[in-house]
């Protein structure tokens, strides 16, 4: 069992494979994750990073599952603070489920540090980036930068 | 054996609107029934006042008292459930939405449920599964003027354990 935990889950009117695509597409990421963006081939094994407009990496990792549309499983590490990047790696997942005429979206975030800095961290910021992706997909305009 | 707590449910979610549109999306029938499962609310919304939930057929699921009121920002209610028979024993719980601005044209909406007097844990699950939804059609009723329509999940797994105990 993780020490801290973020769960979080939304409803969106979609499709998984409409999902998917926003959760894995760089330049649809840019314009919801106030942008940041991911860079990664999506398959299990492979190298993940998250990167700002600059191009300077904010965290990276490697994906342990991929299951498209539905399951996607990161493991994560905060490479910008010092404090936070000593934690090591955190895991990320994506659950994603057709549920009647939506799309239910389970985002898991865990850490096997107690009280983790990242963990406080992200609970602040997933919000509002799936708050955007959900704006995203169901009127085409993602949430304006606060 | 069951385990008791006083751990508080919070979802934040950040919607296309302004303060006094969130407000009336979550103070007026016309609009709760767009995402609340077709509930209608009912107050008069002063502090020592009675709010209720009711559902399409006149029933009262959810009753309780206005703590604090102050429009278009803040709102905080005892929350007692009617809609279940093995829930009516349960002390209240507390509910409050906060709506603050969060940059142009944006609101973050906070709805948080406390529990001030301990409750069997597996009891926590029934609002974890519910307010994700509820709250997810909140914000698309606001952001698309559309209907949101989802049946309402149903006892988790964790809460029909809870009441086959109670049955014993």
């Amino acid at each position: 069992m993780s020490k801290s935990k973020f769960l979080y889950v939304t409803y969106i009117r979609t499709t998984a494979e409409k999902v998917w695509d926003a959760l894995t597409n760089k330049e649809l990421m840019k314009t919801y994750w106030f942008n940041m963006h991911q860079e990664s081939n999506w398959t299990a094994g492979s190298s993940w990073e998250m990167k700002d407009s600059k191009g300077e990496v904010w965290d990276s990792g490697k994906i342990l599952e991929s299951q498209p549309p539905h399951k996607l499983v990161i493991s994560w590490q905060h490479q910008h603070h010092e404090v936070t990047r000593a934690e090591g790696f955190s895991r990320m997942t994506y659950l994603i489920e057709t549920a009647g005429p939506m799309v239910k979206l389970t985002v898991a975030h865990e850490s096997d540090v107690e009280n983790s800095d990242l963990i406080a961290k992200v609970s602040g910021g997933w919000p509002m980036v799936l708050s955007s992706l959900k704006s995203l997909l169901e009127t085409g305009e993602a949430l304006p930068r606060a | 054996m069951a385990r008791l707590t006083t751990e508080s449910t919070i979802y934040v979610t950040y919607i296309a609107t302004t303060p006094e549109k969130c407000w009336e999306a979550i103070t007026t029938s016309a609009f709760t029934k767009l995402y609340f499962f077709g509930r209608t609310v009912e107050s008069d919304w002063n502090v020592g006042g009675e709010i209720a939930y009711r559902s399409t057929d006149g029933n009262t699921d959810v009753q309780g008292k206005i703590l604090e009121c102050d429009p278009p920002h803040f709102l905080r209610f005892t929350w007692h459930v009617e809609m279940i028979p093995e829930l009516s024993h349960l002390p209240d719980s507390i509910v409050s939405y906060r709506i603050e601005r969060a940059g142009e044209g944006v609101v973050r909406f906070t709805m948080i449920e406390e529990h001030p007097a301990p409750l069997d844990e597996r009891l926590l699950e029934g609002g974890r599964s519910g307010w994700p939804l509820i709250l997810s059609g909140l914000k698309s009723v606001l952001e698309t003027g559309k209907m949101f329509k989802a049946d309402p999940p149903g006892p988790p797994p964790a809460m029909l354990e809870y009441f086959k105990e109670l049955r014993k």
